[in-house]
């Protein structure tokens, strides 16, 4: 699917305000200030997501997945590159780094970290979109991210296509760099695209 | 009424931020990027400046920096979804007279430019 300029600078926008919303959770989480860049949006299929996704975080990842459901239904991701996964705990706690082998409390952490941000930006979708997510117990992998993305392909019955929202966020300084990813059904993205139209013609009628 | 420069990256929120403005009776120019504000409000002067911050190149805040020492009296009301309470300050800390939260309502808008405008006519910047 292609999205149009207009599409897709309605996308941008709703995306914003919601990023807008997720920084200020991860500020309240951590007491520091997050400068947040432009979201970067665009939609790929499945198997063209992994160069896409190179251009913002590489390697190891540190993957926190919520399955959302409702009218429109997929799957979430915060991606974050293990080390700014390790500054992120750093911030929230005397956790210790997010290794492979990092403790339970780490993964806790981060998984909790990821629920919140993932909520936040989710949330304000819901809110604007007037549709309702219900969200599963989010988990952590620590995983390669061909590995990620393989794991997506597998059961997959019906074609399935990525909205990527890339956005690089700063707390206190220090870069964390990371992106979320949601992956839909063609069903799922043809409705959501529609509703952010549907919300954007609304916004300009009020 | 007043000669009100929007700035937003995004066409959709100058559309809502004009849809909002002209019926109200304000006259409305429009710039996508700080560089373009710059020049615009270099050229036509406006009253008032409607400022987003989240944009590429060039963010709000800097955007309210190189204004308000383009023109210290420059009246800059900032238009975004960044609820930090930083944010705000930072905004005031730079000139901002006022600060609305996305997504736009004409209530919200109008309300803020109101009240920066008054607050110029009253000197109270």
């Amino acid at each position: 699917m292609i999205l149009s300029e207009e599409q897709k600078d309605s996308v941008t926008e709703l995306v914003n305000i919601a990023f807008s919303r997720t920084a200020a959770a991860l500020s309240e989480l951590t007491g520091n200030r997050v400068d947040l860049a432009v979201p970067d949006v665009s939609a790929y299929p499945i198997a063209e997501l992994l160069p896409a996704l190179g251009r913002f975080v590489r390697g190891e990842v540190a993957t926190v997945h919520q399955i959302f459901g409702g009218p429109v239904s997929g799957d979430a991701f915060l991606l974050l590159d293990i080390a700014g996964a390790a500054r992120l705990v750093d911030l929230l706690s005397d956790a210790g780094a997010p290794t492979t082998h990092m403790g339970a409390s780490a993964r806790e952490v981060l998984a909790e970290v990821g629920n919140i941000l993932l909520n936040a930006c989710l949330g304000v979708f819901g809110d604007l979109l007037q549709v309702r997510f219900t969200f599963t117990v989010p988990r952590l992998h620590l995983d390669s991210l061909g590995s990620m993305l393989g794991s997506l392909e597998i059961g997959g019955d019906e074609i399935r296509h990525a909205l990527l929202i890339g956005a690089r966020f700063h707390v206190r300084g220090s870069e964390v760099t990371g992106c979320m990813v949601m992956v839909l059904g063609v069903t799922s993205l043809d409705r959501f695209v529609e509703a952010i139209e549907n919300w954007a013609e609304r916004a300009t009628q009020s | 009424m007043a000669k009100i420069l929007i700035v937003d990256d995004s066409a959709l929120s100058r559309r809502v931020s004009r849809r909002i403005l002209e019926p109200a009776g304000h006259t409305v120019a429009e710039a996508a990027d700080g560089l373009s504000a710059l020049e615009t409000y270099s050229l036509d002067r406006p009253d008032l400046v409607l400022l987003d911050v989240t944009m590429t190149e060039m963010d709000g805040l800097e955007v309210l920096n190189q204004l308000r020492a383009m023109d210290p009296l420059a009246v800059v009301v900032m238009a975004t979804a960044d609820v930090q309470s930083s944010t705000r300050v930072l905004a005031e800390a730079g000139g901002a007279v006022g600060f609305v939260i996305k997504p736009l309502t004409a209530e919200t808008v109008l309300r803020a430019v109101a009240a920066a405008l008054l607050g110029q006519a009253g000197g109270a910047k």
